[in-house]
């Protein structure tokens, strides 16, 4: 049962926010709520024009109710320096998710 | 009742399709009272669509951004899934 974020503390996560984007960083911190504390944080821009942009954030904060997917990183390379290996991906941005007010 | 019913499917295979058009296909670890669910050996569906997500092995997904969770039919007893709803359905209608 316990479908707790434990196993993830002080890994690096991807997350997928609500609003479509994917930031990567390490889980310092989370809650029942599923806010979450992500330091050494980036964000990474896909578009189909441009590759990957990558955009440092240092500490943040994220609040729960904006996270849709958790997950961790399956790291081809484990130097903890993360490569340029998807440089080259060009995506659609992923949709953002209409969330209904409570 | 329906947490009840993911607790019998962990183990299984299943689709998760989430509000973004996202689908992912893994195998449930475990489940809780909101419905989140977390599945280890992920995959995504639509990779040519979504490369961002290849990099993915487990995954926990907020239960409000779940749009549908496919299961084999095999996997489920539907008769006893309808007469279990039907029951709380009427207790509520009675209530």
């Amino acid at each position: 049962m316990a479908s707790t974020l434990s196993e993830w503390v002080n890994q690096q996560i991807t997350i997928l926010t609500c609003d479509g984007r994917l930031i990567t960083g390490t889980l310092a911190g989370y809650d029942q709520l599923q806010n979450l504390i992500l330091k050494h944080s980036l964000e990474k821009v896909y578009s189909m024009e441009a590759p990957v942009e990558r955009v440092p954030l240092g500490l943040f904060v994220v609040r729960g109710d904006n996270v849709a997917v958790i997950s961790d990183c399956f790291d081809k390379g484990d130097d903890g320096d993360e490569g340029e290996k998807d440089g080259d991906v060009r995506a659609e941005p992923i949709k953002a998710i209409h969330q209904n007010v409570t | 009742i329906f947490f009840s019913f993911f607790k019998t499917l962990v183990g299984k295979e299943v689709a998760v399709e989430l509000k973004n058009d996202v689908v992912l296909t893994g195998t449930l670890h475990s489940v809780d009272q909101y419905l989140n669910i977390k599945l280890t050996n992920v995959k995504v569906v639509n990779e040519n669509k979504y490369p961002q997500l290849t990099a993915l092995k487990n995954c926990f997904i907020r239960g409000s951004v779940v749009r549908y969770v496919q299961i084999n039919p095999n996997d489920v007893d539907t008769e006893l899934l309808e007469d279990a709803t039907r029951k709380e359905n009427s207790a509520v209608a009675a209530g």
